[in-house]
C-alpha cells in the first residue's frame, strides 16, 4: 500500500490524495461503469440461463428416453406374460383336448349303461292276465252242497294262493333284482360326477387364465397408449427390482469373497505360487478365476434351465443342443463343487501344517494347542461350504440379469434427476450473479455519493439520475 | 494365420505374467568370535522366530558364519529355497530348523572377525538367487578384527540392491564406557554399506521390528 502513497512521509495526506483521485476518476468514469455492469449481468445472467435451459432440455430428454425405455419394459413384460399365459392355455387344452375322446367314450359308455340298466329297472313281470276276476267268480258262487264242486273250488282256490305266492316271490325277487341293478348305477353316477367335476376344473382353470390374460391385456393397453399411472408403476417396479437385486448381489460377493478365501491358500499348491501376473500371486488369480468360472457356469445353467435371458443366440439353439449345454454347465458346476470342498479340506491341512512349523519354530508343545476330537469340525464346515458355495454362486445369474435390465432406468433416472437439480441451481445462481452485479453497480454509487451529490446541487437535482435500461431488454426480461 | 494367431496370444499372454521378480532372498551372518559367541544360541532362536516363518513358497535364506577368515564356502551353514509348494515349503523349512540348531551346538568359538568376508560372500550368493527383494541381517557387535594378510576391500557395487539390517548389535565393555565409539562403529558402517550401493542400512534393536522390515 505504502508504495501508492504520494508522499510516504505523509501517510495521511497521501491516503486523502488517493480518495480524491478515486472519487474523481469513479464519478467521470460512471456512466460507462455503470453500462460494464449492466453488461456483465446481462452475460452472466444470459450465460447461466442458457446454461441452466440447455440442462434442463437434456434432462427431458433423458427423461423421455428413460420413459420410453419403462414403456418398452412394460411393454415386453406385458407381451411375454400373455404368450406365457397363451402357452400354459395352450398345453391345458392340447392336454384336455387329447383326453376328451376318451372322456367322451367313458361318458357315452356309462349312459348307455346308465340307460340300459333304467330300462332293467323299469319292466316288472306281468302278473296273471284274468286270474284274479275268474277267482273272485268263483269265490262269489252260491255254495250248493255238492261235493265234487266244492273239491274242485278249493283246488281253485289252492292254485290261486299257490299262483298268487309265486307272483308274489317272483315280484320280490324282480324288486331285488332291480335294487341291485340300481344299486350298481350309484357307483357309475358317482363316475359321472367326478368327470363332470374334472372337466369343469379344468373349465375354471380356463376361465382363471382368460382372466389373467385379460388384466394383462389391460396392462398392456396402459402401456401402449402410455398411460402416465402404467408407466410410473412399472418405473417403480423396476426401482424395487433394482435396489432388491443389489441387495442380492451384495449379498453374493460377500459369498464369492468367502469363497475366494476358503480357495487361495490351497491353490498355491497346484499352481506355482511364486510366479505373479500385475503383482498378484498366480494362485491368488487361479482362485479368482475358479469363482468367476462358478458364476459363468451358473449363467450358462440359468439360460439353459431358460430362467435368464442373457445370450438371445442360445434361445433359438434345438432342445437337443440346449439341453448338452444344460448337462455341460451342471457337471462343469458339480465338478467345480468337489473341487473346491478337496481344496477346503486341502487348505486345512495346510494351515494345520503351518501352524505347527510355527509352534515347531517357537519351541512350543503341539499337544497343548490341539484337541483333536473338536479339529474335524473346521474340516467338515469348510468343506461343505467348500461345496455349496459354488451352487449358491451360480444363482448370482438371476439378480444379474435384473441387475442389468433395470439398471438402465435407474441409470437414466439418476442423470436426469441430476441435470434438473443443475439447471435448477443455474438457474438460482443466473438470478443471483444478476443482483449481485446490481449491488456491486449501488455500491459504486454509494462510494462516490459525495460527488454525486455535489452534481445533483450544481445541476438543481437533475444529476446523478440512474441509467435505464433499453425498452426491449426490459421487456424481452 | 494360425501361427499369427498363436504368436499373438503368446505376446499377450507374455504382457499379462509380471517379468519382475517378487521372490525374497535372506542372508543372516553369525558372528562366532569369542565376543560374540554368548549371543549364538539366541541368534538361532531369533532366526527362527524371526525370519524362517516370513518366507514364502520361491523365497531363499542363507546362514554364513562370521569366523577369522569368513569369505570360504566352508563358512555357508546352512541354505534353503523354499518349494513353490506351501507343503514342502513346510517341510524344508522344518529341516533347515533342524540345521540351524545343529548350528546352535556347535562349540567354536573364532580368534578374529573377518565381517566384510562373510558380507562379500552373502552379496554373491544373493546377486545368485536373483530375488526381486534382497536382505542381509548381521549378527554381530560390528567389531572386525581381520587377521594378518588378509585384505577385505568392498567393490562400489557390493550391495547394489540389498538391505542391510544390522541385528542384536552387541556393545562391548569399551562401548559401555564411551558410548560415541560404539556410535561412530555403528556410523561407519552405516557409511560402508551405503557407499558400496546398499539400498539403506539400519541397526534393529528390537527383534519385532524385523518382522515389519521384513514385511516392508
Amino acid at each position: 500500500m505504502e508504495r501508492f502513497y504520494l508522499w510516504p512521509e505523509q501517510p495521511g495526506a497521501s491516503l486523502f490524495a488517493l480518495w480524491f483521485f478515486s472519487q474523481l476518476i469513479f464519478w467521470a468514469g460512471r456512466v460507462p461503469m455503470h453500462r460494464a455492469f449492466r453488461s456483465m449481468g446481462r452475460v452472466l445472467f444470459g450465460g447461466l440461463r442458457m446454461a441452466a435451459r440447455w440442462l434442463k432440455s437434456i434432462s427431458v430428454s433423458i427423461a423421455q428416453r428413460d420413459r420410453e425405455m419403462v414403456m418398452e419394459m412394460a411393454r415386453g413384460d406385458a407381451e411375454g406374460k400373455i404368450a406365457r399365459e397363451f402357452r400354459r392355455i395352450e398345453n391345458s387344452f392340447a392336454k384336455e383336448l387329447n383326453r376328451y375322446p376318451k372322456l367322451h367314450r367313458k361318458i357315452d359308455d356309462l349312459t348307455s349303461r346308465l340307460d340300459s340298466d333304467y330300462g332293467e329297472c323299469g319292466s316288472a313281470p306281468p302278473a296273471p292276465p284274468g286270474w284274479a276276476e275268474a277267482t273272485a267268480a268263483v269265490a262269489k258262487m252260491p255254495e250248493n252242497g255238492d261235493g265234487m264242486v266244492k273239491k274242485v273250488l278249493e283246488e281253485i282256490h289252492k292254485s290261486a294262493q299257490a299262483g298268487e305266492k309265486k307272483a308274489l316271490q317272483e315280484y320280490r325277487e324282480s324288486t331285488a333284482k332291480r335294487h341291485k341293478i340300481l344299486n350298481g348305477m350309484a357307483s357309475m353316477w358317482r363316475e359321472v360326477k367326478a368327470l363332470a367335476g374334472e372337466a369343469g376344473k379344468s373349465v375354471a382353470a380356463a376361465l382363471d387364465s382368460t382372466k389373467r390374460i385379460d388384466s394383462y391385456m389391460a396392462t398392456y393397453e396402459q402401456t401402449r397408449k402410455g398411460d402416465h399411472k402404467a408407466v410410473r408403476a412399472m418405473g417403480w417396479q423396476s426401482t424395487q427390482l433394482f435396489v432388491v437385486s443389489l441387495i442380492v448381489l451384495g449379498v453374493a460377493i460377500g459369498g464369492a469373497f468367502v469363497n475366494f478365501n476358503l480357495i487361495a491358500l490351497p491353490m498355491s499348491e497346484l499352481v506355482p505360487s511364486g510366479s505373479r501376473i500385475g503383482g498378484i500371486p498366480v494362485s491368488t488369480v487361479a482362485a479368482m478365476v475358479i469363482v468367476l468360472m462358478e458364476i459363468a457356469a451358473g449363467i450358462f445353467l440359468m439360460e439353459m434351465l431358460g430362467i435368464t435371458s442373457f445370450f438371445p443366440k442360445m434361445e433359438l439353439l434345438p432342445l437337443s443342443r440346449r439341453r448338452i449345454i444344460l448337462f455341460v454347465s451342471l457337471g462343469g458346476l458339480l465338478l467345480l463343487a468337489c473341487i473346491e470342498s478337496s481344496l477346503a479340506i486341502l487348505r486345512e491341512q495346510i494351515v494345520e501344517s503351518s501352524s505347527a512349523l510355527k509352534h515347531s519354530l517357537a519351541g512350543i508343545s503341539e499337544k497343548s494347542v490341539a484337541d483333536p476330537v473338536f479339529s474335524r469340525i473346521p474340516v467338515v464346515g469348510q468343506a461343505v461350504l467348500g461345496f455349496i458355495l459354488p451352487w449358491i454362486l451360480a444363482m448370482v445369474a438371476v439378480p444379474l440379469e435384473t441387475l442389468i435390465s433395470t439398471g438402465g432406468h435407474i441409470v437414466l433416472t439418476v442423470t436426469a434427476g441430476t441435470l434438473a437439480v443443475l439447471s435448477i441451481v443455474m438457474r438460482v445462481l443466473a438470478h443471483g450473479g444478476r443482483y449481485l452485479v446490481e449491488a456491486v453497480r449501488h455500491v459504486y454509487d454509494i462510494y462516490i455519493i459525495l460527488p454525486l451529490q455535489i452534481e445533483r446541487l450544481a445541476t438543481g437535482g437533475r444529476g446523478a439520475t440512474p441509467l435505464r435500461e433499453p425498452a426491449n431488454q426490459q421487456a424481452r426480461r | 494365420m494360425k501361427k499369427l494367431i498363436l504368436a499373438v496370444a503368446v505376446a499377450v499372454l507374455s504382457s499379462c505374467s509380471s517379468g519382475r521378480n517378487y521372490a525374497l532372498a535372506i542372508v543372516a551372518l553369525v558372528d562366532v568370535s569369542g565376543t560374540y559367541l554368548d549371543q549364538k544360541e539366541e541368534v538361532i532362536n531369533l532366526i527362527k522366530k524371526g525370519i524362517v516363518p516370513k518366507l514364502n513358497p520361491g523365497d531363499s535364506l542363507f546362514v554364513i558364519r562370521i569366523d577369522d577368515e569368513s569369505y570360504k564356502k566352508s563358512n555357508l551353514e546352512g541354505s534353503m529355497t523354499l518349494d513353490v509348494r506351501p507343503s514342502k515349503a513346510n517341510a524344508q523349512k522344518m529341516a533347515f530348523a533342524a540345521k540351524l540348531d545343529e548350528f546352535a551346538k556347535k562349540r567354536e568359538r573364532a580368534r578374529h572377525t573377518d565381517i566384510r568376508g562373510a558380507m562379500m560372500l552373502g552379496a554373491e550368493y544373493l546377486k545368485e538367487t536373483g530375488a526381486g527383494s534382497r536382505t542381509m541381517v548381521v549378527f554381530s557387535d560390528l567389531e572386525e578384527d581381520l587377521p594378518k594378510g588378509v585384505k577385505r576391500t568392498l567393490a562400489p557395487d557390493e550391495f547394489a540392491g540389498m538391505r542391510v539390517f544390522a541385528m542384536n548389535v552387541k556393545k562391548l565393555n569399551a562401548d559401555n564406557a564411551n558410548p560415541t565409539a560404539y556410535r561412530a562403529r555403528l556410523a561407519s558402517w552405516q557409511q560402508q554399506a551405503t557407499s558400496h550401493g546398499a539400498k539403506e542400512f539400519k541397526v534393529v534393536i528390537d527383534p519385532e521390528k524385523l518382522d515389519e522390515l521384513l514385511d516392508h
